[in-house]
């Protein structure tokens, strides 16, 4: 085992970051759905890091040489795609900002009216 | 014939007084603040005009939807898009809104390049507003001779069928969009450019077309 600095910093680092997820789970800021997965995603850290080996063999199934490669490429997709869905939910919120801005200025504008 | 006059306004408290005073005479002036951190609000009031606040900057396309649907709100008969940076001459107001009287038309569109004495930039000109116009008729098939000009009136049918979502400048495209869609009537006419200050740039443009790819994606 050549990796055992490593693989102890990565679970202390995974146990951490599970205890933070069960309680915000707990404190109701994450649906089970979302609780679930993002706990899915950290046990695989896990494994990969214990069982190298498992990567290797879903590699050379999906035709790809090293486990190693295969968790880079399936990491940058998961980043690319997060990195997406924050764009278009950013977009959204810009959307609603200025429909809430341009409510806020209409409103004041009814106001004045009364008044005149 | 009720016309309003919409003058979105940025930081633009040097200008907007003197471009207040121009068009005053054509209609009902509406300035939009855009959330300015000068003192445009002031200054517009000053003016006794209407002064629409927005609390926070979001945008020319975002400041014109607001001015739509308070003209709209005031069943005003024409609505005037008018920037607030002194580019555009108020004495050319009548020539826009003569096609709206004389119903040949549901939207007139300024265009800068129809004109004789054209000021605009050589490099301007040939690397982004013409290109940007070029791409824009590919893409909605309708021809048109300037891409983004702010300059145009719309009547009371336009006003209430367009709906403009794009908070910045992708607006203009947004326009051409909905006069496509919608089977608006529109007619071209020559305006005159006063450049002051460069515009819009390449980057600009560029960011034109992400909002405009955006918006396709996350309708």
């Amino acid at each position: 085992m050549i990796y055992l600095p490593l693989q102890i910093i990565v679970t202390i680092f995974v146990v951490l970051i599970v205890f933070r997820l069960i309680k915000k789970f707990k404190e109701n800021y994450l649906k089970i759905s979302e609780f679930i997965s993002w706990l899915l995603i950290w046990l695989v850290v896990l494994v990969v890091f214990w069982l190298p080996q498992t990567t290797s063999y879903l590699a050379s199934f999906l035709g790809i040489g090293r486990g190693v490669d295969l968790a880079i490429y399936v990491a940058t997709l998961i980043l690319f795609y997060l990195v997406f869905r924050l764009y278009i939910k950013i977009d959204k919120q810009q959307r609603e900002i200025t429909k809430i801005i341009r409510h806020l200025a209409l409103k004041d504008k009814e106001k004045d009216k009364e008044k005149s | 014939m009720n016309v309003f006059i919409i003058i979105p306004c940025y930081n633009e408290a040097k200008k907007l007084a003197k471009v207040i005073d121009e068009v005053k005479e054509y209609g009902k002036v509406v300035v939009i603040d855009d959330g300015s951190t000068d003192d445009s609000y002031e200054v517009a009031k000053r003016q006794e005009v209407k002064v629409i606040k927005h609390l926070l900057n979001r945008g020319q396309g975002a400041a014109l939807e607001t001015g739509n649907k308070y003209a709209l709100s005031q069943e005003a008969d024409i609505v005037v898009h008018f920037d607030a940076d002194g580019q555009h001459q108020a004495a050319e107001i009548p020539l826009l809104i003569k096609h709206l009287i004389e119903d040949r038309a549901d939207i007139v569109l300024g265009s800068r390049f129809l004109t004789k004495n054209d000021q605009t930039p050589f490099f301007k000109k040939w690397l982004i507003l013409k290109p940007a116009s070029i791409l824009q008729n590919l893409m909605f098939g309708l021809k048109l001779t300037d891409a983004h000009n702010g300059f145009r009136a719309l009547s009371k049918k336009a006003l209430a069928e367009i709906n403009i979502t794009q908070d910045r400048y992708a607006h203009s495209t947004e326009i051409i969009e909905q006069i496509k869609i919608k089977g608006l009537k529109f007619v071209e006419v020559p305006v005159t450019i006063i450049y002051n200050e460069f515009g819009q740039g390449l980057m600009g443009g560029l960011k034109i077309l992400s909002d405009l790819f955006l918006r396709k994606i996350n309708k």
